[in-house]
């Protein structure tokens, strides 16, 4: 990339710029880019619209872009919007503000303060949500981690699952190692106040199948729990668990069959 | 159901936990295919090809120690590790039989290296004359439908078919899972899945 690392593109008014290669590319106003980019930064404060693939080291949107292919990054930063239509391949993703991929997303780091929206699948060593997911199909994660809301429709596949609960969280299966439901117990002024107008027995988790070595649910809603120990806390509802080494069970939770394998 | 075992019944049979296998899977050890999620009166449950999970499972258990888990799904996946090998390393690590090798020259001319799908090419027929139920011309028509269908291979996963009968024998190259039905005279001699022939060759390369 060093050889035309010269070029750059900036635009502050409304304007259109051909692909290529470029080391910087800084919208500030509203952009239309033709064909696919690479470069080394990539920086829209305004409106923008990419038709074609883009590979950048660092990638960051304050204002809203549209990315019509695939976006291969090292570093982004979504504080406004992005909407892509291909696959998300980035090291370190940082999602602050709303963002929806069409494609599948792989990175290593994988954090979302804000909304993400993905149709494919998400693979990552480390995924952090503190906001909104929604995934159409599986998630996969060394580490998974949500104090926020959540929507898996297909398996959340974890080493380490760990899940504050906030609202309603669901996933189709889960499967991994270590797995922990609780309820939140930050007990703030302000999330008191939210949750006194929102609705306030909603905190729950619901999945059809929940499989590890280490379970442990509180207000999780489920038909199957398989594992080695479990501890059925507070609030749960399942309908069968099978356990080959302890099982647990709080008086508050209601569980239909039990069975030692 | 003969052929399938269910999630419950392999992780007892390997003596495996829900994690291990949920990592397998993560790290690609395990082909999504394999997982046939099935309706049962307990409610939905997930079953395997029988044979090949436990043969995996019993592989991966075993060579876990000595590698990586990445390195591992590098083994198991169709695409090559290892792109191309010179032809003296072949003959010095024994590789192949001399035989053969000595065929694949005759065939398709000398060449200093050989790239992974030739040399998975030249390890099916050494594998095929090895057992002795081929001869040299019928090794000829196997180095011409390999060759043909190297990009099929490569692509999807396959099974060579090796079938004689009254003495006419010929090959053929079907997606997996393949369901051949013969008459009663004919002779299934030869089965092979590419897909473990090319994870064969990489232990043997590595």
């Amino acid at each position: 990339m060093e050889k035309t690392a010269e070029r750059n593109i900036s635009i502050s008014g409304s304007g259109t710029a051909s692909g290529g290669e470029y080391h910087e590319v800084k919208v500030n106003g509203s952009a239309k880019i033709h064909g696919d980019i690479q470069c080394e930064k990539f920086k829209c404060n305004g409106s923008s619209h990419v038709e074609g693939n883009v590979i950048a080291e660092n990638v960051k949107i304050n204002g809203s872009t549209h990315f019509e292919g695939n976006l291969d990054a090292k570093e982004m930063t979504i504080n406004g919007s992005a909407d892509i239509d291909g696959n998300l391949h980035c090291n370190e993703l940082k999602v602050q503000g709303s963002s929806s991929v069409k494609g599948h997303v792989t990175g290593k780091e994988i954090i979302v303060r804000g909304s993400a929206s993905i149709k494919g699948n998400v693979s990552g060593e480390e995924v952090d949500i503190k906001g909104q997911v929604k995934i159409k199909s599986d998630c996969e994660a060394e580490s998974f981690n949500a104090r926020g809301n959540f929507k898996i429709n297909g398996l959340l596949n974890a080493g380490s699952i760990d899940i504050e609960l906030l609202r309603h969280c669901e996933a189709k299966e889960i499967g991994g190692e270590t797995i922990s439901v609780k309820k939140t117990i930050d007990s703030s002024g302000f999330k008191k106040l939210i949750k006194f107008f929102i609705s306030q027995h909603s905190d729950q988790l619901t999945a059809e199948v929940i499989e590890g070595d280490h379970i442990y649910l509180e207000h999780t809603h489920a038909k199957v729990v398989r594992g080695n120990t479990i501890t059925i806390g507070p609030g749960c509802h399942v309908e069968k668990v099978e356990y080959k080494e302890s099982l647990e069970l709080d008086e508050n939770a209601k569980v239909g069959a039990q069975e030692k394998i | 159901m003969d052929n399938l075992i269910s999630k419950k019944d392999l992780l007892e049979a390997a003596n495996i936990s829900y994690g291990q296998l949920y990592r397998w899977k993560r790290k690609n050890l395990i082909p999504e295919n394999w997982f046939i999620r099935k309706s049962t009166f307990t409610g939905q449950e997930t079953f395997f090809p029988r044979e090949d999970i436990l043969h995996r499972v019993e592989k991966i258990k075993t060579l876990k120690d000595d590698l990586s888990l990445d390195e591992l799904a590098a083994m198991f996946s169709p695409s090559p590790t290892v792109t191309s090998l010179p032809t003296e390393e072949i003959i010095k690590r024994n590789i192949v039989s001399h035989t053969s090798l000595e065929m694949y020259i005759n065939h398709f001319g000398e060449t200093p290296t050989f790239s992974f799908s030739h040399l998975l090419t030249l390890y099916v027929l050494d594998s095929l004359l090895q057992t002795g139920e081929m001869n040299r011309s019928e090794g000829m028509d196997l180095l011409r439908i390999l060759e043909e269908q190297a990009n099929t291979i490569k692509e999807t996963e396959s099974e060579l078919f090796f079938i004689r009968k009254m003495g006419v024998s010929f090959f053929i190259i079907t997606p997996e899972p393949a369901k051949l039905f013969v008459e009663s005279q004919t002779k299934m001699i030869a089965h092979y899945r590419m897909n473990q022939c090319i994870e064969e060759l990489k232990l043997k390369i590595n």
